[in-house]
């Protein structure tokens, strides 16, 4: 039996000889990690290791980079995990992704290791995956994988989805009129498998840790969640819905102060800590980004300081979700900082908000 | 601060085709309503990014109103519409990490309605008065509650 990375290239080669497409963006392995690559023959096809262990960045940010000044001129074949097309979506209605000429590809999500770990622990693809095809997941993946909402393809984001779970041999299925041309054209039976029972293990892990791992006290929460915080931004370059070419917190007009100010800072509120604005930059980040949150988790693997920052985002990105309605990347709503209606929201506004 | 007796401090952000209007009649009128508010004009209720309202609750304020015009009346057709969300989302945020989310207000007062404005902030000034000092103050300084 051939192993689903093989089955992939083979797939990919195929699309090449057929002329569908002209270019492909997967994973590739390095030394220590993962890396996403982009290759323009089928020869190249064998560098790629099309399901990786390891997710460094995140794809869509990467087809962002490509697309940023001008759309893809080559067919290009994208090989996404489900979070990040999820996040292609998503920065599609942004404008920050031109999706023309693009193919995306999504399979069952068998979880990636954090980075750093795998330098030293290298866990194979094979061995996560084999893992998923009994139903279950491997316990070394990270914690946003583990209480991943949305491991499996999605109808309407990206093309095509490959099943692993609950299958001996892997199926494809197409997910938008696009993919389904394209699986004909490479005349593929388009398959099924039943993922129900393993996303619901997914949203009850979700649901517990929703619950448990929840900051809470006010001040005192946050400034002990955040004490070894650098205030380096590798969370805020590492997120793929912090994409703004100028972000206010590193904006020099706004964070650099004349000395007098500091010591008037520290006359006033008993001593300062330095540098400042640190818990402002993570709640404003999460003003900013939270109700696009997609839930990756990149913010926590890029934090040198392993402070389990996805607790922060995801779940409070989770309320805010919540309170406009709004999933991330699953379907063609508008972002809630996008949009907005006449008549909504009334508990917020008027005195004393929602609490008398 | 125990001892002595409470004086918060409120920053408002008044748009100003509306809420600012409605704080020059209230004071032609000569209306009556507390020294606490610190008013801060603003062109619409929609440029002020929540992070300036968290900006204020941190160095210093006890509490921040957003006042903008009547749903419908922005002097921009859709301003407070766009404010209204960001407010939401500053206060779920608030609520989430266990803050008090109703250290931000927001209010819609018209430029004719100066005997309201008088009344939102007599009414405000006096429940920031009993709920204390604002557990946001001075985060990230050795000081502070």
């Amino acid at each position: 039996m051939v192993s689903e990375n093989e089955l992939l290239k083979k797939f990919l080669k195929d699309a090449f000889e057929k002329g569908l497409i002209e270019a492909v963006m997967a994973p590739a392995a390095t030394e220590d990690s993962y890396t996403y690559a982009l290759v323009t023959k089928k020869e190249d096809v064998d560098k790629l290791t099309p399901i990786a262990p390891v997710m460094q960045w995140n794809g869509a940010d990467m087809l962002r980079r490509i697309t940023k000044l001008k759309k893809s001129e080559r067919k290009l074949f994208a090989i996404l995990r489900p979070c990040e097309a999820r996040t292609f979506k998503e920065l599609v209605k942004f404008n920050q992704i031109n999706p023309e000429n693009i193919i995306v590809l999504t399979y069952d999500c068998p979880g990636t290791i954090h980075a750093r770990n795998y330098k030293h622990d290298k866990v194979p693809a094979e061995e996560l995956i084999a893992e998923i095809k009994k139903g279950g997941k491997n316990e070394k993946i990270r914690e946003s994988c583990k209480v991943c909402e949305y491991p499996v393809p999605i109808p309407g984001v990206g093309d095509i989805g490959m099943g692993i779970v609950n299958t001996t041999e892997p199926v494809f299925f197409s997910l938008s009129d696009t993919g389904k041309e394209f699986l004909s054209a490479m005349q593929i039976q388009e398959g099924s498998r039943d993922a129900d029972s393993w996303v619901k293990m997914h949203r009850e892990r979700r649901e517990k840790w929703l619950e448990e791992e929840r900051i809470t006290g006010g001040r005192k929460g946050i400034e002990e969640f955040l004490s070894s915080c650098l205030n380096c931004h590798n969370c805020k370059d590492m997120c793929p819905i912090c994409f703004c070419k100028e972000c206010f917190f590193e904006d020099h007009t706004v964070f650099d102060y004349e000395s007098p100010k500091y010591f008037n800072w520290a006359d006033d509120k008993d001593g300062i800590r330095l540098p400042t604005d640190k818990t402002l930059f993570h709640i404003g980040r999460l003003i900013h980004m939270g109700t696009s949150c997609i839930g990756c988790g990149l913010c926590q693997q890029a934090c040198p300081m392993d402070i389990p920052l996805y607790r922060l985002f995801g779940i409070v990105g989770n309320d805010l979700q919540k309170v406009f309605d709004y999933k991330p990347g699953v379907n063609d709503d508008i972002p809630p900082v996008m949009d907005f209606r006449e008549d909504e929201l009334h508990e917020f506004e008027g005195l004393f908000g929602g609490e008398e | 601060m125990s001892e002595e007796k409470f004086d918060p401090v409120i920053v408002g952000f008044f748009c100003n085709w509306c809420t600012s209007a409605a704080a020059d009649l209230a004071g032609t009128a000569r209306l009556h309503y507390p020294p606490n508010i610190r008013p801060i004009r603003v062109m619409c209720s929609s440029t002020v990014d929540p992070v300036y309202l968290i900006r204020a609750l941190q160095e210093g304020a006890d509490a921040t109103i957003l006042g903008g015009c009547h749903p419908g009346d922005c002097h921009y057709i859709t301003g407070n519409y766009k404010a209204r969300r960001r407010v939401a989302i500053v206060k779920t945020v608030l609520k989430s990490l266990g803050f008090d989310d109703t250290r931000v207000l927001l209010e819609w007062i018209s430029g004719s309605e100066g005997p309201k404005f008088a009344r939102v902030m007599n009414e405000y000034t006096s429940y920031i008065k009993e709920r204390g000092p604002c557990d946001f103050k001075y985060i990230d300084s050795l000081g502070g509650d």
